[in-house]
């Protein structure tokens, strides 16, 4: 059971923390990941790459959207379902 | 047998990115003494030989931008600026002469001393004040992510001391292709698709039937079907989700916001906590992959030799490594109804009674519980500590253990 003393408040980050154009030359584990799934595409069969240039890839948003088309090739059980959480 | 190991039916990991014991819990010090964290006296020269001292003005965000440096090379000079460098013992003073390589800034380079105060982390301090924090938990690698991250996968990074993929070396395989084969289930929980996995081109790649999605995480908690053993990854980046809600990356890598993450930790523990059969069988450990190239003051202990050798070519300090050296400590909290409340284990600062622990401790725990003798595994994940012995014979009352209000 919980009590008021135990019940801890979470502040929540500030809304302008979200930058997906935030450049990928500050998070050299970004860079990497991507470099990771550029190195698995080359392997895919042609219908199965994303058609996105590599070297046009300079954002985190532009990242993220390269990981998403290959992870669903990879893993289409990943696609979203439903909506069971608070966006974070 | 303790009860708690009686009743301990889940083991969870949830790893986070880049950050040091001393950045994320030195300040529990001044709460706790048995907590080895800073004095507020520990300091590091800058590049006008002035001692930067540790301050308590670590922010969520904007201070580590760019990524501090921490590839092997880099680490050396964190570890060992003013030795001769390795086998001496850590010198731990390089910490801010190598970050002013990034900007050439004297200023700029002294946050890589900043920590938090207990009040801008009250996820991570209360989970850590309330349930078991290490002392001596090290990353794997005095290097980045990908090789530690390795450990926690494999036991060994076969060899790896870089961002670059690696190749399985046999016999060793990976500890989901272990619990599978002996019967047990196991998942690996990645936040999205736009997020996806860090283990990229041998897990994913070869065996994606072991992946699910954090959503899904939160069902299995929430319907007690959560495998024997789960490891959870964060979200890795900013971006717009399927339903163009904005995710905000949780995994606290630098320069993501840090309240962010505090946020993911908090609902990961939550999810678990709110299912009370769940709670009262399951462990949690939050982990730390590597300390990012941030400060911390415990020299990293040798280890035992993992039989791989990195040529002088992947180190880039002009010799081999031979994986006889922990990396820099990361935070590590161990979170359970039967672990005793506010558990310091201890680490290096204690001869005696200290014990170190790395990422190798999560297979070699993770088998030692679910599989027992098991023989092909690294030297290093032999030899590693294990960690559920810190499960006790009490259970402790829901009263006693936080909840975390994210609304």
């Amino acid at each position: 059971m919980s009590t008021p003393a135990n019940v801890i408040h979470v502040p929540r980050p500030s809304r302008s923390s979200f930058n997906p154009n935030r450049p990928l030359t500050g998070n050299l584990l970004l860079q990497e990941q991507i470099k990771h799934f550029h190195r698995l595409e080359k392997e895919l069969p042609e219908e199965q790459q994303t058609g996105i240039p590599f070297e046009s890839i300079t954002t985190e948003g532009e990242a993220s959207a390269y990981v998403r088309k290959l992870t669903a090739v990879l893993h289409p059980q990943g696609a979203r379902k439903e909506k069971v959480r608070k966006a974070t | 047998m303790s009860m708690g190991l009686d009743s301990l039916k889940h083991v969870v990991v949830l790893m986070m990115e880049n950050r040091s014991f001393d950045h994320m819990l030195g300040s529990l010090k001044a709460d706790d003494s048995r907590i080895n964290g800073l004095t507020g006296n520990e300091s590091n020269p800058d590049t006008t030989n002035e001692p930067a001292t540790v301050q308590p003005l670590a922010e969520f965000q904007s201070q580590l931008d760019p990524d501090p440096n921490h590839d092997f090379a880099d680490v050396n000079q964190q570890l060992f600026l003013g030795t001769p460098g390795p086998p001496a013992v850590a010198s731990m003073q390089g910490f801010v002469q190598n970050y002013f390589q990034v900007q050439k800034d004297v200023d700029h380079s002294r946050k890589i001393m900043y920590y938090f105060t207990k009040d801008k982390l009250p996820v991570l301090t209360t989970l850590a004040s309330s349930f078991a924090v290490f002392n001596g938990w090290f990353s794997s690698i005095p290097g980045p992510t990908i090789c530690n991250r390795a450990f926690a996968h494999y036991g060994t990074s076969f060899g790896k001391v870089t961002m670059d993929p690696f190749d399985v070396v046999e016999p060793y395989v990976s500890i989901y292709e272990r619990l599978l084969l002996d019967n047990h289930t196991a998942k690996l929980y990645y936040f999205d698709q736009a997020s996806s996995t860090m283990e990229v081109v041998n897990l994913l790649k070869n065996q994606p039937q072991i992946f699910a999605t954090y959503d899904e995480f939160l069902e299995d908690c929430k319907a007690g079907t959560l495998p024997d053993y789960s490891f959870v990854e964060p979200n890795y980046s900013d971006h717009s989700g399927d339903d163009g809600a904005e995710e905000l990356a949780s995994d606290q890598h630098p320069d993501h916001d840090v309240q962010a993450g505090e946020i993911y930790i908090a609902s990961v523990y939550n999810a678990i906590h709110e299912n009370p059969a769940l709670w009262a069988s399951t462990a949690l450990l939050i982990v730390y992959d590597e300390h990012g190239g941030i400060f911390d003051h415990v020299p990293p202990p040798s280890c035992t030799p993992d039989g791989f050798v990195a040529p002088a070519t992947d180190t880039g300090i002009g010799q081999p490594f031979a994986f006889d050296r922990l990396g820099v400590r990361v935070p590590a909290i161990l979170v359970s109804p039967w672990v005793a409340k506010a558990t310091v284990v201890p680490g290096p600062e204690d001869p005696v009674n200290g014990r170190i622990f790395e990422h190798a401790s999560i297979p070699g725990t993770v088998t030692k519980f679910f599989i027992g003798d098991y023989d092909n595994r690294s030297p290093r994940e032999k030899a590693a500590a294990t960690f559920l012995d810190l499960l006790g014979d009490q259970q402790r009352p829901d009263s006693d253990c936080p909840v975390f209000n994210l609304d």
